[in-house]
């Protein structure tokens, strides 16, 4: 079977998706092709999901222009496609002399960045900001336009958007291989895959860490990627939420952050190795160096109930720490979004801006719809919604009222929402990223055989048949008894 | 055997109504809140009962294995059958069920109250339960409320263990409830670590199931369950023990294909150089348990940092007037005939507290309650009347010879005999009243409760 788009976006992760989004204002066709079965399953899913504020790239690069650009559209993103996002404003704490002389130079960057309202401030407003900061800080760069949100929230809020706007998404599918034809070609790219092929004519490789597997399978310019590992830990909800807090960045990240997150969570992000490519394990190592890397800067910090640990690629291009995003030199027709590693959350709204405006300067039509509709409606956060709110969704549906995930209170007809939702949920992680079923401190230990009784039913299919993520991960056998 | 019926107690649920008024507010329908809402009931309290699941019963409705009851009913019987006689008890009574409930809240009137805690029990701060169910949000008020959410099992992420994160990771309490409730196959091998209970009768059930169990992998360097079960569930499978090992990396991308283990050394950190692969498909985890709290932290109940459950007096009420605990919310118990008992005086408690039949709401002392030595914690961990008061504890390492000393100040009040302890068993210990008024004599304001490790002859 074979389909034809006017655009393929290669990569259904928040960058992906964000292009989409862009895009599917516009009269074309478009169709994201993702190899996973759902969306984000990459480095946007290993994520801290901080909205840097842009003042680490160095000026110049295409980093520092789309990131602090991305952070100013996360507030205008959030509205219209209704995901959670907190400007909290962030500190990056220094501890000496030498740390200060380190904050001034990011300060510097900044204000070439574009960042707006950077300042050195003394402890004493350092604590006022946020009372749990380490009392060693001497003295911060205190950044008001630094947030956070759920990655798998705004790459699933985009993609939905686009999807509502008509564009396809193809899961399962792992592009096998790229036929190119003659750049007269209406649908010049052929891409294979187990499920169909798919012809266009402008192809955007979006792949994350697959880019440079795809730009080769086009025969476009040849790079490689680096596995830059990063752990991450997520501790328990606390009463009060964090503001992020940075250490001095070292050369190749920004050292161990800790944050609060849009759901109360405290995040600790991330460590950076380079490992074997594909490899998301966590290491004790890791792990530790996080947890001691946190308490340096949040002293009383209980480090004790770790919620989860995980692991992810930064995809990262040999010999660069930039962004590539622009037209193929090789492929004309071929937009790369490639080595999006941090700060590829913060950047995903001004890098589908950029690529509209690279795609425009080289030629290709773009005339807007007059049915795009850039809201997505939210689902209903059943925890979040008012009293009377919540009393309304019971009222329409008793499933409202039936918990199946208690420690984040979600309950069954929110569970089925994420499932019919479009794209919806396929497996057991799909349900918890789209309403956090089994993403609190039990980690679905007392509803993960309800969930899967859930999706059973809802997908049609057998019990053995659900997935926890992907292909090959089944969670139980079948029945062990003859009778069902 | 008795089975369970679900539809045998749906004749007891109320319709959901705005505000219902009772005297005691249950939170859990499992053994702990059973227990003490029968004892609130026999007291002549109007009792009601919240349950998050659509049954009574709590986690014993998954636990088919025997061991029950042989204290409360001098028989033994399986989990289910020990639920249901109190299920049938419950039904038996005018109890009011809200089953299929959430707690969503506690709200205690002492902030917004007219009436004063000063005039008496009678007519102290009502306690307001908001919950919802598929009939909608309803609140229940009640003079008391008694805290019975159990516990919950300690997670992969707590433990930290290394890897990757495949499918077939599972709790030993979640395999149970798909191999018992949902009569499914969470795999074909399965390597189980930790040696609590929970863990050695997931082996045996597992291997009685077909699944088979490759190991049984242990941090410490001591079996953390009962004697009876290492013997019932391992030793009679022959399924190994490895003491003073545990999993290092989980191993599998899409599902587990390994597990790395590691011999650890005396301070419990692997040694390198002893990593092993053990080949599996499931790894079951029975790493310990953790009081369910966090509705009874959001109702301002200070907890105690060592049982991770409330800090309560001798009659299990917590720092908040009119809120008991009990139960694995107040401290993981051993033994389920231990939690009735516990219970039942919690709830009795309850009653006498929201009926103002109570000694009186003047404590005629003051003492706090701390363990030393090898205790690992005690309790109640206050002492507001002189009364008989029954000390529970358990010891943090197994010792074969060890004896209890009751301290105030540098006074030893209480010695008990030598003999062994184990960490697996919850203590006992008696304070007599007279122990407790000497404390006073002394102007202590503090009890210590050490258990001292003695040298053998």
């Amino acid at each position: 079977m074979t389909e034809t788009f006017d655009i393929a976006i290669v990569g259904a992760g928040i960058t992906g998706c964000a292009i989409a989004r862009q895009l599917a204002r516009f009269d074309l066709s478009i169709c994201v092709v993702e190899a996973a079965n759902d969306i984000a399953l990459g480095a946007s899913k290993a994520n801290g999901g901080l909205v840097h504020a842009g003042y680490d790239p160095a000026p110049g690069t295409v980093k520092a222009q789309v990131n602090a650009r991305g952070c100013e559209l996360y507030g205008t993103w959030a509205q219209e496609l209704g995901f959670l996002f907190c400007r909290t404003g962030s500190m990056v704490l220094g501890f000496n002399d030498e740390d200060r002389a380190h904050l001034e130079k990011l300060r510097q960057n900044g204000l070439a960045n574009g960042v707006p309202q950077l300042a050195i401030i003394g402890p004493e407003r350092i604590h006022e900001l946020e009372p749990r900061a380490s009392a060693q800080a001497a003295c911060a760069l205190w950044c008001p336009s630094t947030g956070y949100v759920d990655p798998f929230e705004v790459a699933i809020a985009a993609l939905e958007n686009a999807v509502d706007n008509g564009v396809r998404f193809m899961r399962s599918a792992p592009v096998e291989a790229i036929e190119v034809a003659g750049s007269g070609d209406d649908a010049r790219f052929t891409l294979a895959t187990p499920v169909g092929d798919v012809r266009c004519r402008y192809l955007i490789n979006a792949a994350g860490n697959g880019a440079a597997d795809i730009s080769h399978m086009a025969g476009a310019e040849e790079f490689q990627m680096v596995w830059r590992q990063g752990n991450i830990v997520v501790l328990d909800k606390e009463p009060r939420t964090l503001m992020p807090l940075y250490p001095v960045p070292t050369p190749v990240s920004k050292g161990v952050i800790v944050t609060g997150t849009v759901h109360g969570n405290t995040v600790i992000t991330a460590t950076a190795a380079v490992r074997e490519p594909g490899d998301t394990q966590t290491y004790a190592s890791d792990v530790n160096a996080l947890l001691t890397g946190a308490r340096k800067l949040v002293p009383d910090l209980d480090t004790r109930h770790v919620v989860r640990a995980f692991a992810g690629g930064r995809p990262v291009i040999q010999g660069t720490n930039d962004f590539f995003i622009g037209q193929s030199a090789v492929v004309p027709g071929l937009f790369q979004a490639a080595g999006i590693q941090s700060p590829g959350v913060a950047s995903a709204p001004a890098i589908a801006e950029r690529m509209e405006l690279v795609m425009r300067e080289t030629g290709v039509e773009l005339h807007e719809r007059a049915d795009w509709n850039p809201i997505r409606r939210a689902p209903d956060d059943f925890d979040r919604a008012p009293l009377t709110r919540k009393e309304e969704l019971i009222e329409s549906d008793p499933a409202w009222g039936q918990i199946v995930c208690r420690c984040e209170t979600v309950p069954e007809a929110e569970i089925v929402a994420a499932i019919r939702r479009q794209p919806g949920a396929v497996s057991v992680e799909g349900v918890k990223r789209r309403c956090r079923a089994g993403m609190g401190r039990c980690q679905s230990g007392f509803c993960q055989s309800r969930v899967v009784a859930i999706l059973a039913r809802e997908l049609g299919c057998d019990p053995s048949e659900v997935l926890l993520e992907d292909a090959g991960s089944w969670l139980v056998e079948g029945p062990l008894k003859g009778v069902r | 055997m008795a089975e369970f019926k679900s539809s045998a107690i749906d004749c007891n649920v109320v319709e959901a109504v705005q505000t219902q008024a009772f005297d005691v507010v249950v939170i859990g329908g499992g053994p702990a809140g059973m227990a003490a809402a029968l004892a609130a009931h026999k007291a002549g309290a109007r009792v009601a009962i919240v349950e998050r699941e659509q049954h009574l019963g709590g986690i014993l409705r998954q636990c088919i294995h025997p061991g029950f009851g042989l204290s409360h009913f001098k028989q033994e019987l399986t989990g289910p059958e020990y639920a249901q006689r109190f299920i049938d008890q419950v039904r038996a009574t005018d109890i009011a069920l809200f089953l299929d409930s959430m707690v969503i809240g506690i709200d205690s009137g002492e902030d917004t109250g007219a009436s004063s805690v000063d005039e008496g029990a009678g007519t102290a701060a009502v306690h307001t339960v908001t919950l919802m169910n598929p009939s909608g949000m309803l609140q229940l008020t009640g003079r008391a409320v008694v805290l019975a959410m159990g516990c919950r099992e300690r997670t992969r992420s707590e433990i930290k263990i290394p890897g990757s994160r495949p499918a077939g990771v599972f709790t030993a309490g979640l395999a149970q409830r798909y191999i018992n409730i949902e009569n499914l196959k969470p795999g074909s091998r399965a390597v189980i670590l930790g040696s609590g209970d929970i863990g050695l009768i997931m082996a045996r059930r597992c291997t009685l199931e077909g699944i088979s169990v490759e190991g049984v992998y242990e941090l410490m360097p001591y079996a953390n369950g009962l004697r009876r079960n290492v013997k019932n569930c391992l030793d009679d499978f022959g399924i190994p023990l490895h003491l003073s090992t545990t999993v290092t990396r989980v191993i599998g991308h899409d599902r587990v294909e390994a597990v790395e283990v590691s011999q650890v050394d005396e301070r419990l950190a692997p040694i390198p150089g002893t990593e092993r692969i053990v080949p599996c498909d499931t790894l079951l985890l029975s790493v310990g348990l953790i009081p369910e709290n966090e509705l009874s932290v959001a109702a301002g109940v200070e907890l105690d940092p060592r049982t991770r459950g409330a800090v309560v007096d001798q009659c299990l009420q917590t720092g908040v007037p009119g809120i008991f605990a009990c139960g694995n919310v107040l401290h993981v118990h051993d033994l389920a005939d231990n939690v009735t008992a516990e219970s039942e005086r919690a709830g009795a408690a309850a009653a006498a507290y929201a009926l103002g039949t109570g000694a009186g709401a003047v404590p005629d002392c003051e003492l706090s309650v701390s363990p030393a030595g090898i205790a690992g914690y005690a309790l109640p961990g206050r002492i507001t009347a002189v009364a008989l008061t029954k000390l529970n504890f358990r010891v943090r390492r197994p010792v074969n010879a060890a004896r209890v000393r009751i301290l105030a100040g540098d006074e030893e009040l209480l010695t008990g005999k030598v003999r062994p302890f184990k960490p697996s068993v919850m203590e006992s210990f008696p304070l007599p009243p007279k122990v407790i008024q000497r404390a006073l004599d002394l102007g202590a304001s503090e009890i210590v409760l050490s258990v001292d490790p003695v040298e053998e002859e």
